[in-house]
């Protein structure tokens, strides 16, 4: 098992990270009944084990026996019958689920599937509370539609239902569900507190930590506590095996190489082969290695993201504003921002299909449409090669221009 | 049932003597019995089972070799039957059937007909074509061995003489031919008719199956069988039952098996391919299907190419002769060439021609029409780019064509067009050359693009053509084509209630990225080999989705007691877990793998890609 599950408190008054949060929430469901809740906050700042916490506060130990299910649903939307599948996490008491998985067709789960379990509700037992928890993960990936029956969802059977929704950023969910909710943001932990988790780790390991190497650690991990456990853990098994693969555990040196990803990794090399050389050769190679990261499941923004940080580490102070510039835009057309301003689309594609398509249509595109793809370049396109490679073109075109002015 | 025909040539005479009407407007009456009035219908309808042995000559008796369809099928009532669209061409039609009465006798009637085959050396099908099928027939007639198979497979595309042939053939062998032709559809007042009637609804794929049992149970016994020799027949399937959705398909596929295995006459299956490049769609593919798997069952294939054009030259040239218009040699090789290969087309088209002469034999050589400037014939032709004559079949470009047309960015080096004084004066930075070719959005039409798959192939090959100094080009082109994909994505499955909303949409898309990957080319290499490629995204999205849903499955192995995202697992902890030597779950071997073996991996699975694979891999372009 690893460092992050095993060493992931159990109970609200375990936590270390975000003790208010956690007293609070313990003092909410153990004088009133529990709210619906929206945690938000960044990955790896502890959202989910703050619920799971929570789950385990309410319902006692048997919330933490939990089964997995790959469930399917048929749903009947009008003339055809949708199949869907979707993985679900539940216990007696609650069920846990990423209704997002299934792409566009997310609003039928949140109708259907979340309209039935709400209904069942479960068996009053003395003593027991009279409702379920249905967790809801990536609510800011949920459609628009989605969105709104859900709410619907909500008002309906919030005698029989709890919800607690999870997402990274609150701005992607609708005013109509936050108002609804309890909202709790969970901060990423500060740097100190990430040493201390490490050092209570360290503590439990039995390890010896050199002075400042959690720190580093801290550092490294972006304020994610996720990733500094992770590479808290990863550095001892390195050390375990450069040095003397026989001893089990041995004492970290202050100075010791935290290794990247390997997907970092990756991105470098593909950041230094741009700085290189700037041709379209170059960037045929490139698109080689970004398709070997689109692959791996590597999430393409998350990529562009890592990738204007290598650029810019490498990069003259002059440039770097024209090139976030881009990569923002870039980004922005990365990033699934879904069913805004649909309306205006629609308006503005009905009139573009009164007209007859003859010759360049580009033309003839509605002005506002235009302005507004231009805006907004808005949704993940399906091919988000088009968009990484379009970016490193421009980088490389505009780097190219900067060297041939600067050194002739 | 209806369209097995029994075919004694003496007693299908005979019947024709005594009631001539009834074979005349056979074709009606069987099909539209709501609209009969004939007696003898009533009487067959109430017992079906009667049919086989109804005396009566069942519709289009066509007798091997002999002329007599023509009488039956094309009377000048039916000329709309022909099915042309363009109106100029009914109008001759109707202006000639007036004229017909006075003019010359027995003209009313389509050349087509009037000058089919009827000997081996008037078909245009290249001899050695014909000599293969003969011999083949021969030695299955000759022969009474049992264990050779005895099906025959005749593919090629539509108008290439396949059913000529094979009636020339046995009309030369001194066959007979007992034909299947598919009924005619029933439509819906009929089938309100006929169920009033008492009669019951078969479908059409059930009467084929029925009329197959026959066949391979009990041969050819039919009412006109008078005891000549089993081994001087010969059965043609011309077309086969249309058949929608899968299921259907394996009906009809399993129906032509079972043929294939268990007949004992010699059989001819026709099967008329559609062009590959005309759509993406399910037909072309199932019908190679069909083919491969009769193949397998042990059937016997043969593949009509396209007429040449010297053939179709010879052709029309002796009809000329014997209808005694005189057109320019130069005019019957523009005809020939407008074909396509179609030798139907092109005497119809002959036909179309001779008809008005006053109007129409000023058309090839000054082409009033005003798509074209006054050029002759030859330039004309030569172009290439749209010969669209009235007369022409429309002009179809393969994707690769149009691609490549694309990617080499082909311009005039200088601009000549005198249009520009009144179009805006664009800024030097903006103004390209004008293009050596239609429309981008024609090529693309022409093309039968898809515009997805058009904006991959663009994407995936447009790097090679631009040239190493031009960094600008290159993210001028990659931005462009980042905007069509915009374009793309923007609604799909939101707008289904809006189908024209989003074809309009995909247009533009393609549009944009055409023009994105033409514009943004501004210093186009000279003109090289190139191959093109198949998009290999197409493969990274298979294998991203694979790993994505293995990634999905196994999430709880990463995480003991609750989901995570997948972002996460695959940017953390799978890393991670990696990393530390984990290897238990399957999840991250799987993972692994793909890594390291993605190209092995997905080309087992990419099997539905293949075919185009193996055409990007073949396809060279060439400059054009």
């Amino acid at each position: 098992m690893l460092w992050v599950d095993k060493y992931r408190p159990k109970t609200l008054d375990q936590v270390i990270v975000h003790q208010d949060i956690a007293l609070n929430l313990k003092k909410l469901v153990t004088e009133q009944d529990c709210p619906h809740l929206l945690f938000y906050g960044p990955s790896g700042s502890g959202k989910k084990t703050l619920i799971m916490a929570l789950l385990r506060q309410v319902f006692g130990p048997g919330a933490e026996k939990v089964k997995v299910e790959n469930r399917n649903w048929k749903i009947d939307a009008g003339s055809r019958t949708i199949d869907l599948e979707l993985t679900t996490l539940s216990s007696a008491n609650h069920v846990e689920l990423s209704p997002s998985d299934v792409g566009f067709q997310d609003r039928y789960i949140v109708q259907e599937i979340i309209k039935e379990m709400a209904k069942n509700r479960p068996i009053d037992t003395k003593g027991k509370r009279g409702y379920k928890v249905l967790v809801l993960n990536e609510v800011d990936k949920l459609s628009r539609e989605a969105q709104h029956s859900l709410r619907r969802t909500m008002e309906k059977y919030s005698t029989s239902c709890r919800l607690i929704l999870c997402c990274n950023s609150s701005s992607k969910v609708i005013e109509a569900i936050r108002s609804r909710c309890l909202n709790v943001r969970i901060n990423a932990p500060t740097e100190e507190q990430i040493v201390k988790v490490l050092e209570f780790i360290g503590k439990k390991e039995g390890l010896q930590l050199p002075s400042g190497f959690a720190a580093r650690i801290a550092e490294k991990s972006n304020r994610s506590l996720r990733r500094a456990i992770l590479s808290f853990e990863t550095c001892r098994v390195q050390q375990l095996r450069s040095i003397m693969p026989l001893i089990n555990e041995y004492p970290f040196t202050s100075n010791q190489a935290i290794p990247p990803m390997d997907w970092e990794e990756y991105v470098s090399e593909i950041a230094s082969d741009i700085m290189k050389e700037q041709s379209p050769k170059r960037l045929f190679q490139v698109r080689g290695k970004l398709y070997e990261l689109l692959t791996n499941c590597i999430p393409p923004e998350i990529v562009l993201k890592r990738l204007l940080y290598e650029l810019l580490k490498r990069l003259d102070a002059e440039l770097k504003h024209e090139i976030c510039h881009w990569a923002a835009y870039y980004t922005s057309s990365l990033v699934m921002l879904k069913l805004y301003l649909l309306p205006l689309i629609e308006v503005s594609l009905y009139s573009m299909s009164a007209v007859k398509f003859h010759g360049p249509v580009i033309s003839k595109l509605p002005l506002k449409l235009i302005i507004f793809l231009q805006e907004h370049r808005m949704r993940l396109g399906q091919k988000a090669i088009f968009h990484l490679e379009a970016f490193v073109a421009k980088f490389m075109s505009i780097y190219k221009g900067f060297l041939i002015t600067t050194f002739g | 049932m209806l369209g097995f025909c029994s075919l004694n040539p003496k007693k299908s005479i005979a019947m024709r003597k005594k009631a001539g009407v009834v074979v005349l407007s056979s074709d009606d009456e069987d099909d539209n019995p709501s609209l009969s009035s004939n007696r003898s219908y009533a009487k067959s309808k109430s017992k079906p089972l009667v049919t086989r042995t109804n005396p009566r000559p069942a519709k289009k008796p066509r007798l091997s070799g002999s002329r007599s369809r023509s009488r039956f099928c094309k009377e000048s009532s039916n000329v709309n039957e022909i099915g042309v669209s363009f109106e100029d061409f009914d109008d001759l039609l109707n202006g000639f059937k007036v004229s017909a009465g006075s003019g010359r006798i027995g003209t009313n009637e389509l050349w087509v007909d009037k000058y089919k085959p009827c000997s081996l050396e008037e078909l245009a099908v290249h001899k050695k074509k014909v000599e293969e099928i003969k011999t083949w027939f021969e030695k299955r007639l000759r022969t009474k061995d049992d264990s050779s198979n005895h099906v025959l497979v005749i593919t090629g595309q539509a108008g290439v003489g396949k059913s000529a042939t094979i009636h020339v053939i046995a009309s030369h062998l001194g066959a007979r031919l007992y034909e299947w032709n598919t009924p005619t559809p029933t439509i819906w007042q009929e089938h309100v008719h006929n169920c009033n009637s008492g009669v019951r609804y078969t479908s059409k794929l059930d009467e084929f199956e029925n009329f197959i049992d026959r066949i391979r149970k009990y041969g050819l016994i039919t009412p006109s069988f008078t005891g000549e020799s089993r081994s001087s027949i010969i059965l043609v399937i011309d077309d086969l039952p249309v058949t929608n959705g899968r299921t259907a398909f394996e009906r009809l596929q399993n129906c032509l098996l079972l043929l294939v295995r268990s007949v004992r006459i010699p059989t001819a299956i026709v099967v008329t391919e559609c062009e590959k490049a005309d759509s993406g769609d399910y037909t072309p593919r199932s019908f190679e299907e069909l083919q491969s798997s009769l193949e397998n069952a042990g059937a016997c294939k043969v593949a009509f190419n396209p007429i040449t054009n010297n053939s179709i030259k010879k052709t029309l040239l002796r009809i000329c002769r014997q209808e005694q218009c005189s057109l320019t040699a130069e005019q019957i090789d523009l005809l020939a060439k407008a074909s396509g290969g179609d030798i139907r087309h092109a005497i119809t088209s002959l036909q179309l021609v001779c008809m008005k002469p006053d109007r129409m034999l000023n058309l090839p050589s000054s082409n009033s029409s005003s798509n074209f400037p006054k050029e002759n014939a030859d330039e004309l032709s030569a172009s290439g780019s749209g010969f669209s004559m009235q007369f022409g079949r429309d002009e179809t470009l393969s994707l690769f064509h149009a691609l490549g047309k694309f990617l080499h960015n082909k311009r005039e080096t200088e601009n000549v067009t005198g249009m520009d004084q009144d179009a805006f004066s664009v800024l030097g930075k903006f103004s390209r050359l004008p293009f050596k070719m239609d429309a981008p959005e024609m090529v693309l039409c022409q093309a039968h693009g898809q515009a997805r798959p058009v904006a991959d192939f663009l994407h995936e090959n447009v790097l090679e053509f631009i040239s190493e100094e031009a960094m600008d080009d290159a993210s001028a082109v990659a931005s462009y084509l980042g905007d069509a994909d915009l374009l793309f994505a923007s609604f799909r499955g939101i707008l289904t209630r809006y189908n024209e909303a989003e074809n309009v949409l995909q247009s533009a898309a393609a549009s944009v990225a055409v023009r994105g990957v033409l514009f943004g080319n501004s210093h186009p290499l000279s003109s090289r080999w190139h191959a093109i490629r198949r998009p290999k995204l197409w493969q990274v999205e298979q294998s991203a989705m694979r790993n994505k849903i293995e990634l999905v499955k196994n999430r709880v192995a990463y995480n003991g007691s609750s989901l995570s995202d997948v972002s996460v697992i695959a940017t953390e902890l799978a890393p991670a877990l990696k990393w530390l030597g984990y290897r238990s779950s399957r999840g991250i071997e799987s993972r692994d793998v793909s890594m390291q073996g993605n190209e092995t991996e997905d080309d087992s699975l990419a099997s539905l890609d293949d075919e185009e694979c193996e055409i990007s891999d073949d396809d060279e372009i060439e400059d054009w």
